[in-house]
């Protein structure tokens, strides 16, 4: 016992300027990280501000019942899963079928080219993207100009000022900014071909879509069904930045998601037991949606992420 | 990859060919049009652009829009905000993650497993938004420089990053060096720092992005307006751009009278605000695969 002690002793003073230099490292992830984590216990306290949180008033699930009883709850609820289907579904199906696009391409420099340009957005803030937006998407706008010009529409579409243009219009930017940068995953799984496999399809007369169909896709589905299962897991994150910056008070009724809320009422209000127990509630709810998800993906299809 | 000779070309093929090359150029054109687009907006007379029909160049060009953001204050102070921020944040992401990196890669260092796992569970859970705000608060971090780039020094991510490449760099260099009696913090730096430059480079770039991009944590944390950074102005000007669409402004008003509008002012900014990512951008494009593969072999 005493020998292993004495070990342990050598190895530390040994190492001990790794561990010198480990010291502010852990005070940093304490501090930054730990302490934010139980600064969430404050969702079941009424919390007030200088006061350490278990001093305060214990309210226990006050706060998540009041949340879920209050008249906005089913409309974020609404929002949030309207806006994250349609990422799971049209969002989610765009960069593999842009992947397989750019990978049926032969000339390799138009492919270079192609995809370098569609990384761009992606490395914009939401600030610079809505910038963009607004000015595309006004009422004088070019893209209004574009429609009424080749006759489609008589009169500008206030994309921006009407909520039930919302949902459509987020979606379609969060493309905008995405496709290029998400299919990269794909495109990199689509190198990774085994030529001979194709060669072997060739001799027994397999066509271009049988290529695709046999060959391409089933080398992506692992990656599909992995980025599947966390966009899943993500359901009830709707975009948070995105609402900020494109949404406006004529609007709110479609893009208020439970992210906004949690902030509006959080920060701005100051109700930070409310904002926090919303939070809460999402992260928890996510955490058991992956699970979930994971759990069917390994019973049904064989790949899971854990 | 395409088609390989072997397999047969088809009538329907060669339609298809020809109607997928032509979708991925729209694609590309509908990708960078709105770059274009508010491009020849800040190069148009104000009056004139909000009447709208601006799409490739501008109608009535003028430079004024540009001599008046480059003349105001506000605007050149917050460019030198932004550019602190983000030499500095990106200046100690890189070299806390390679740091961190090296510490977990340290074959023989007992503490490395426990290092390890207290950054993944923070990859896995946090505090969230409010805890976090409160915690700067506390911290006395509300309108400094530092909320910017202090919390976001080290990540779980990047120490992935940074460990899976320092683990390809033989150990026995390190062992030798330490034989030597080198210490660690040179064996970092004259080592691992010189012999990880790609990856250094990797992460300077996203680090760097990450911060000159953000506007939240600004819209959060400066609340004197003394740490305004670029993206943060925009961010106001577009939202009282809505807010104020028929409200008589007076500054608004005079600005009108000289031919300045908000629309066109708020196009000059954007433009000077997206410009250095575009400057940089061929230059970092050939890291951005790297950036995502590296991430790939993680464990």
């Amino acid at each position: 016992m005493s020998k292993k002690i004495k070990h342990w002793i050598r190895m530390f003073n040994k190492q001990r300027q790794l561990w010198l230099l480990c010291i502010p490292i852990i005070i940093w992830v304490v501090v930054f990280a730990y302490v934010p984590m139980y600064g969430l216990l404050m969702a079941f306290y009424d919390y007030m501000p200088g006061m350490a949180i278990t001093d305060c008033a214990f309210v226990g699930l006050q706060y998540f019942k009041d949340f879920v009883m209050s008249p906005t709850f089913l409309q974020l609820l609404r929002n949030t899963l309207a806006m994250s289907i349609l990422g799971l579904t049209i969002g989610f199906a765009a960069p593999i079928v842009y992947a397989i696009c750019v990978n049926e391409l032969r000339s390799k420099k138009f492919k270079t080219v192609l995809q370098t340009t569609s990384y761009l957005p992606h490395f914009i803030s939401w600030v610079v993207a809505g910038s963009m937006i607004f000015m595309m998407l006004s009422n004088e706008g070019a893209v209004n100009d574009i429609l009424i010009r080749i006759g489609l529409i008589d009169s500008p579409i206030p994309f921006l000022t009407e909520g039930k243009y919302y949902w459509v219009m987020y979606t379609l930017v969060n493309m905008w900014k995405g496709i290029g940068w998400s299919a990269i995953i794909y495109i990199s799984a689509m190198s990774g071909i085994d030529e001979t496999l194709i060669e072997a399809g060739a001799v027994d007369g397999m066509t271009r879509v049988g290529v695709v169909k046999h060959v391409v896709l089933p080398t992506i589905l692992p990656t599909i069904v992995v980025l599947w299962i966390m966009g899943v897991g993500g359901i009830l994150n709707a975009g948070f930045e995105q609402h900020l910056v494109l949404g406006n008070a004529a609007t709110q009724s479609y893009w208020d998601v439970i992210d906004t809320y949690s902030y509006r009422y959080g920060i701005q209000l100051g109700y930070y037991s409310i904002g926090t127990a919303v939070g809460l509630m999402k992260s928890v709810i996510g955490v058991i949606l992956v699970w979930a998800s994971n759990w069917f993906c390994r019973k049904k299809l064989d790949t899971s992420i854990f | 990859m395409s088609r390989p000779f072997y397999i047969k070309q088809t009538k329907a093929g060669r339609v298809f060919d020809v109607c997928n090359v032509i979708l991925l150029i729209l694609f590309m054109i509908i990708v960078v049009y709105p770059f274009i687009n508010v491009f020849a907006i800040s190069l148009n007379e104000g009056a004139d652009a909000i009447k709208g029909g601006i799409y490739l160049w501008p109608r009535k060009f003028t430079l004024n829009n540009y001599k008046y953001v480059l003349n105001n204050s506000d605007i050149y102070r917050s460019t030198v905000v932004s550019v602190l921020r983000t030499v500095i944040g990106t200046v100690t992401a890189v070299l806390g993650n390679a740091l961190l990196g090296y510490i977990v890669s340290c074959q023989n260092f007992a503490g490395r497993k426990f290092m390890r796992i207290l950054f993944l569970i923070t990859m896995y859970f946090g505090g969230g938004l409010i805890p976090t705000y409160l915690l700067m608060t506390k911290l006395g971090l509300v309108d400094t420089l530092t909320v910017y780039w202090l919390p976001s020094i080290f990540s779980a991510y990047y120490m992935l990053l940074c460990s899976s490449y320092i683990q390809n760099i033989p150990e026995a260099l390190f062992e030798a060096a330490r034989v030597d009696g080198a210490s660690e913090l040179r064996i970092f730096g004259q080592f691992v720092l010189p012999l990880s430059k790609p990856m250094l480079a990797c992460i300077a770039i996203y680090a760097g992005v990450g911060h000159w991009n953000s506007w939240f944590d600004v819209n959060l944390y400066s609340k004197s307006g003394t740490w305004d950074t670029l993206q943060i102005i925009l961010y106001r000007m577009l939202n009282q751009a809505s807010a104020l669409k028929d409200m008589t402004d007076s500054t608004m008003l005079a600005e009108a009278m000289r031919g300045l509008q908000p629309l066109t002012i708020r196009a000059a900014i954007t433009i000077v605000v997206v410009l250095p990512i575009i400057v940089i951008y061929p230059f970092f494009q050939k890291y951005f695969t790297s950036g995502m593969t590296m991430g790939a072999v993680k464990q």
